[in-house]
């Protein structure tokens, strides 16, 4: 009698045990699959050993403060408004600490060009045109383009695109005394190929997609009306028969016509996005009132 | 009576390791996350989190989740604040794996950026200029947006006033 009772506690054991187990090996199983959630885990993990093999970010900075230069000598200075640079400032840090690269600091810039365009160099400074400005409506419209473009910095998107750069073959790192010799030359032919990636192909278009999907989730995770960047892509694709296409928007991003079917698809993953702040006041505030932005001297 | 306890130890055991393997993870991701007594911004600190901490989540599936830290706390946190992937590590010096270096190299780029804004544009870039011949004008530009630093408290303030996120009303 006590050997059945002993038994059929060990039975109910099992029992209990079992879908542990089972759930155990489905975990287990998951690992393979890259859209479970153990598979994130895994890709994460992964991600961080890769990374010991990758550019520092100190030198990632280099290249970013390189290619900002290199940006201002192309489409023009910052914007002479330094109310409306800590606006937009704020809405870019506010996306950006909910981003998958929370950690580093972050500088947002208005340049003073009627080109429709943002983009962001490596290290975290990112850019927006004063043309692209003055098409938005309201903050959450600003903060789903930075959001985009924040999303490029996380995923290191210019970096990889650029891959084969013979800079990046050898040390990768860069000092003051090294861009003095062959590595220096090494790194300007490498900021030429940013430039030449950012400004007129344009990043592959994969890249772009996940930007936009980023950029979904980071304004949600921050609590601004995903949906704003659906605002944005339709105004872009009513600009786009008029606009200026060299070095904008139109001319290094996909088709918009995708682009908007494959966010509007993305929302339905954010059922109570009714709601979140969109904010057209605040934003007429700063960027309505200076709309017509002087360089500085 | 050994048997029955062994019994119930082995039956225990089996339930603790079916709720250990279903327990969900959430990694803070979001720089100046707070776990909450309640579900409320205005709501008391228990402590304060880092990025790339690991939460148990406990319950919730709408903006709050009651969540457990890894020493044992238990309290709310905003979900924008927490992923189910776990945040990019930085690339700092190239050494270690996992938790301490992702903390480690957060305080090297909070160091390399407060030496960027001392001292503006970085000796690297600066040399870079001096090739490239660019104008002094321009490096002025690059010295401002690099002194443009906005704080935590700043941008808490920020989404107070516009009443975004946890802020909502």
């Amino acid at each position: 009698m006590k050997k059945l009772r002993l038994l059929s506690l060990v039975a109910l054991a099992c029992l209990a045990a079992a879908p542990a187990h089972a759930g155990w090996q489905d975990k287990l199983q998951n690992l393979m699959n890259p859209e479970s959630k153990e598979g994130k885990i895994l890709s994460g993990a992964t991600r961080v050993v890769s990374s010991s093999q990758e550019m520092t970010y100190q030198t990632e900075c280099t290249v970013g403060e390189s290619l900002a230069l290199e940006s201002m000598q192309r489409f023009g200075k910052p914007v002479a408004d330094e109310a409306l640079q800590k606006y937009v400032n704020l809405v870019g840090n506010s996306v950006a600490r909910n981003s998958r690269r929370s950690t580093i600091p972050y500088r947002f810039v208005v340049l003073d060009s009627q080109v429709q365009n943002a983009f962001a160099a490596p290290g975290g400074i990112i850019f927006i045109s004063r043309g692209l400005l003055n098409l938005l409506e309201n903050e959450a419209e600003l903060a789903a383009v930075l959001s985009h473009e924040v999303g490029h910095v996380a995923e290191k998107h210019a970096l990889k695109s650029i891959r084969r750069a013979q800079f990046l073959q050898g040390a990768a790192t860069i000092t003051a005394a090294t861009m003095k010799g062959s590595e220096g030359k090494k790194f300007e032919s490498m900021i030429g190929d940013l430039q030449s990636t950012l400004f007129d192909k344009g990043l592959d278009q994969g890249m772009e997609y996940e930007a936009d999907l980023a950029a979904l989730e980071t304004a949600y995770r921050t609590g601004y009306d995903p949906t704003a960047l659906v605002g944005v892509l339709r105004k872009l694709q009513q600009e786009e028969a008029t606009a200026a296409k060299n070095g904008s928007w139109f001319s290094t991003h996909p088709p918009l016509d995708e682009r908007i079917a494959r966010v509007s698809a993305a929302l339905a993953r954010y059922p109570d996005r009714a709601g979140l702040a969109k904010l057209p006041a605040r934003f007429a505030k700063f960027v309505k009132a200076g709309k017509g932005g002087k360089t500085t001297k | 009576m050994k048997k029955r306890a062994l019994g119930g130890a082995l039956l225990l055991l089996a339930l603790y390791a079916g709720q250990a393997l279903s327990a969900e993870t959430r990694w803070v991701v979001s720089e100046g996350t707070t776990l909450k007594t309640e579900q409320s911004v205005s709501a008391p600190n228990l402590a304060d989190l880092p990025v790339g901490a690991e939460l148990t989540l406990i319950e919730g599936a709408g903006r709050w989740l009651k969540v457990r830290t890894a020493d044992g706390k238990e309290g709310w946190v905003y979900a924008g604040r927490v992923s189910d992937t776990a945040p990019v590590a930085e690339v700092g010096g190239g050494d270690g794996l996992l938790g301490g270096s992702l903390q480690k190299s957060q305080i090297d780029t909070a160091k390399a950026d407060s030496a960027r804004s001392i001292r503006g544009l970085s000796p690297e870039t600066a040399q870079y200029a001096r090739q490239r011949g660019t104008p002094e004008g321009l490096k002025k530009e690059l010295d401002r947006i690099l002194a443009r630093k906005v704080s935590d408290k700043e941008v808490k303030a920020f989404l107070k006033e516009g009443k975004i996120g946890e802020y909502a009303q």
